[in-house]
């Protein structure tokens, strides 16, 4: 019989998972304060990369990074002085300089990340530490809902990202076909509509010329949770009730495609482009999910300069559409790219940091220049700017620009329940010549790997977790490519992968009743 | 069965408070988690409500919280915001002296377990007034009587209703440290949610007084009764009147108070059954009286064969060992 605490924490994995693929969300402004209150900064006017750097290495208000782990935004500490981050979970022992993880207390299931954040802002703890820093606090999340907006403001911390309103109406994958639509970025043929059966899919379809095979997506979701292949009706009745409940659909043409995912930010000064990088997904090593996103890479070579032209061209227009919005700041654009015609369409919009901005945000252009971040904390500061934005993403978009880099994020693929007992530590590794793994040093930064021989492994998962179909084990972070050209898992990384995991030892637990299981993918940090 | 109480001077929360807080914190805390952690609200809504509702006592609050060690769920229960559902037994009388030569009272049997007693008879100067009250959730009073005159006590109202609100102790130092007088503190339970019904007795030196029906679902009620026990107009909880006698004892005080010719009447009425209860075992034995003469600013503690008086503005710290059996207290 599983324990009580055990169940909970199942039943709380499983919620989280469903809400996350609900990704519903509710909503109100945020505020920006106006350049003459931002009193500890002396600098008027930021005109250059240098006055950015300048201004954040100097920055004296404190900004925090408040979500579950701090992998979304891990380095920008070193960018940006009295930069903090406060996460629920402690991937780092407690070794981390500005990670700051309260006690835990027992708390209500979380459902999702928006939760774990509600929770952490009414965390006695959390608002000591808040309060006791002082000055004028700033808060950045991976996701945030209404009653954060309320928490914050509450606390005097300014919530720097558009409202979680916008950002839910901006997230609705029928809006953003219209927005790129305005902007003049094609979505893959499409249609969007309500369908009430079968037959009138098929209707629908005929009339946008859609063809037989074909894709169908709700308005919310991500890692292909949503995402409906229907050929057939047997296909559509396996899908009926979540396709017909929502009031309108995304209706697509299948395509034989790649995808792929490009991060920028949409500024006053025009929109900033960053790297476009490849998307590693579905692999069975990685997740037990097929179509599940689990990784990324960047390197030179990934597409075609044609490719790459096209996607930066739709990125900067989709940006710019979305100031006119009102939607400002970092965002996130998959694109599908058909393998078969190289054309490159509009995927789907995340109004938000991601799990690509560590890969973003750590690439040759980073260092050369400043994170893409940066131009986001920028933008919502109140200092006034005026930047060359043609120039700064025709440089990132010199070869040399980019460098190659994967990350991997590693979840536990056996269908059974456990209990971890060990785990391995967040540091670096190394990988001997026979392509075994071993444990190295502590460190925190990424960029602090020395060759294509030692890996960056961020651990989620710890001991005393539940270790489940689909949970978070941690994430490892390479120098160099994890895939082969045909973008099947390379040798290398398969050794990193079973050499990692070789870390993980746990005990059973007894009699696990099946309704105590988590959902698949419950525990979804990223 | 054994109590103790003692009488403590500190005038502003220190070591003293501290050590209150450690030796009760382990069962404060077990009641607290009574219905689990998630059964109560957050600290930041505690921190919410007290700052909206009893400005004055926040930063005395972040002081108190962090004497006891500054952790969420000490703070959780600090705030005495919807904590978990209680009740008490407890008769109350205000007697105005005809004759003007005594000044009135305000007398009250506290009728409860033995082993749910602080027994601190607690003299703080926490916000500016010298305050006097039988302490309760470790700074909350169940009554009391501070410098300007205002004495306070509370009896269970008879009703199962529990609202968004504060513990009613809490409310009871709020006034003692809010008000001067009893239109005072009426305005205060005008306004203040509470998350349980409970009748609250006002006296103040000008001989003004008021018995104050709050509730978390209705309105506060300006009533005047001269005797109170544990219903408001009438009984809604049947069992519970039965079981702790309210309706006699309410009955029987009235004609306490009104045949009294000197505050000791009203004292030794409280003192006898039906209104000295001995139900020890089940929650209803009364384990101590008050009685507060506003005018002298003088307080007591009674029991059958025993006195402990007190001069609000000079408290003398002692302890008492009083023992409880079925027939009477000793």
């Amino acid at each position: 019989m599983i324990s009580s605490l055990a169940a909970g924490w199942l039943r709380y994995c499983r919620q989280w998972l469903h809400s996350w693929r609900q990704a519903s969300t509710q909503l109100q402004t945020s505020t920006t304060l106006p350049p003459a209150a931002q009193g500890e900064h002396s600098m008027q006017k930021v005109s250059n990369i240098s006055d950015l750097r300048l201004l954040f290495h100097r920055n004296e208000r404190p900004i925090y990074f408040i979500s579950a782990t701090n992998f979304n935004l891990l380095g920008i500490d070193q960018w940006v002085n009295r930069f903090k981050y406060i996460n629920y979970i402690d991937c780092f022992d407690g070794r981390h300089p500005n990670v700051f993880v309260p006690p835990q207390l027992p708390h209500e299931e979380f459902q999702s990340i928006e939760d774990i954040n509600n929770y952490l802002l009414q965390h006695k703890d959390v608002v000591d530490y808040v309060e006791r820093a002082g000055g004028r606090p700033v808060a950045v999340f991976l996701m945030f809902d209404a009653e954060t907006e309320r928490l914050c403001q509450e606390l005097g911390i300014e919530v720097w990202f558009p409202s979680a309103s916008l950002r839910e109406r901006c997230d609705n994958k029928m809006e953003t076909v219209r927005i790129g639509n305005k902007a003049g970025v094609p979505s893959v043929p499409n249609a969007l509509s309500k369908v009430d059966s079968y037959a009138h899919l098929r209707q629908i379809a005929d009339a946008h010329g859609l063809g037989e095979q074909l894709v169908v997506q709700t308005a919310f979701g991500d890692s292909g949770h949503t995402t409906f292949f229907i050929s057939s009706e047997t296909d559509f009745d396996r899908h009926a009730e979540e396709i017909i409940q929502d009031p309108e659909v995304k209706i697509m043409k299948r395509i034989n495609c790649r995808g792929a995912t490009l991060e920028a930010c949409a500024t006053r000064s025009g929109t900033l482009v960053g790297p476009l990088l490849t998307e590693v997904v579905g692999e069975a090593e990685l997740t037990p999910y097929r179509g599940g996103w689990c990784g990324n890479e960047i390197f030179p070579g990934a597409f075609s300069e044609e490719v790459r032209a096209k996607a930066r061209d739709m990125a900067y227009r989709f940006g710019n559409q979305l100031m006119a919005e009102g939607y400002r700041g970092y965002f996130d654009l998959d694109f599908l790219i058909d393998k078969d015609s190289d054309e490159v369409y509009l995927g789907e919009l995340n109004p938000r940091i991601c799990g690509a901005s560590p890969m973003t945000n750590h690439a040759a252009f980073a260092y050369a220049d400043v994170p893409l971040f940066l131009f986001h904390l920028l933008e919502f500061s109140g200092i006034e700017f005026e930047l060359d934005v043609e120039e700064l993403n025709a440089r990132w978009a010199n070869p040399a620009f980019i460098d190659s880099w994967s990350q991997l994020v590693l979840k536990h693929t056996a269908n059974n329940v456990d209990i971890i007992t060990h785990a391995p530590a967040t540091g670096i590794y190394r990988m001997a010549d026979d392509g075994s793994v071993s444990y190295h040093r502590f460190d925190y930064k990424r960029q602090d790997i020395e060759s294509e021989n030692e890996a960056f492994f961020l651990r989620i998962s710890g001991p005393g977790d539940y270790r489940y179909e689909g949970a978070d084990l941690g994430i490892l972070i390479t120098r160099g490519r994890s895939m082969s050209d045909d973008f099947a898992l390379n040798a290398r990384a398969r050794n990193w992968i079973s050499g990692i995991k070789k870390y993980y030892a746990a005990k059973p637990i007894m009699a696990v009743h099946d309704e105590s299981l988590p959902a698949p993918g419950a525990f979804k940090i990223l | 069965m054994r109590c103790t109480f003692e009488a403590i001077r500190e005038d502003t929360p220190g070591a003293r408070w501290q050590a209150l807080f450690q030796l009760r914190w382990p069962a404060y805390q077990q009641w607290f988690l009574r219905d689990g952690y998630r059964a109560r609200p957050s600290y930041l809504a505690g921190r919410r409500a007290l700052r909206q509702h009893m400005p004055e006592l926040a930063e005395l609050y972040q002081q108190l919280c962090e004497l006891a060690g500054g952790g969420d769920l000490e703070a959780r229960f600090l705030s005495q915001w919807c904590p978990p559902s209680y009740i008490t037994g407890c008769s109350q009388a205000i007697w105005l002296d005809p004759t003007g030569q005594e000044g009135p009272v305000l007398a009250r049997n506290y009728d409860y377990a033995p082993g749910l007693l602080e027994g601190s008879w607690l003299s703080t100067r926490w916000l500016g007034r010298q305050v006097l009250v039988m302490s309760d959730c470790l700074w909350g009073a169940l009554d009391g009587i501070n410098e300007d005159g205002l004495a306070v006590s509370l009896s269970f109202g008879g009703r199962t209703a529990v609202g968004e609100g504060f513990g009613i102790p809490l409310v009871l130092r709020y006034l003692l440290e809010a008000a001067s007088n009893t239109a005072e503190a009426i305005a205060i339970l005008q306004r203040l949610p509470v998350h349980m019904t409970y009748n609250i007795s006002l006296l103040d030196k000008h001989s003004h007084w008021a018995t104050v029906f709050v509730a978390p679902d209705r309105p506060a009620e300006v009533v005047h009764r001269p005797a109170v026990a544990n219903h408001q107009h009438g009984v809604e909880w049947q069992a519970h009147a039965r079981a702790t006698l309210s309706e006699e004892r309410e009955w029987m005080l009235n004609q306490g108070v009104r045949k009294a010719e000197h505050a000791d009447d009203v004292v030794r009425t409280l003192l006898r059954p039906p209104l000295f209860q001995t139900a020890y075992g089940r929650g209803y034995g009364t384990l101590y009286t008050a009685a507060y003469r506003p005018h002298t600013l003088m307080a007591e503690l009674l029991w059958p064969d025993m006195r402990w008086p007190q001069y609000c503005l000079d408290v003398q710290e002692g302890v008492l060992n009083i023992r409880f059996d079925a027939n009477h207290a000793s």
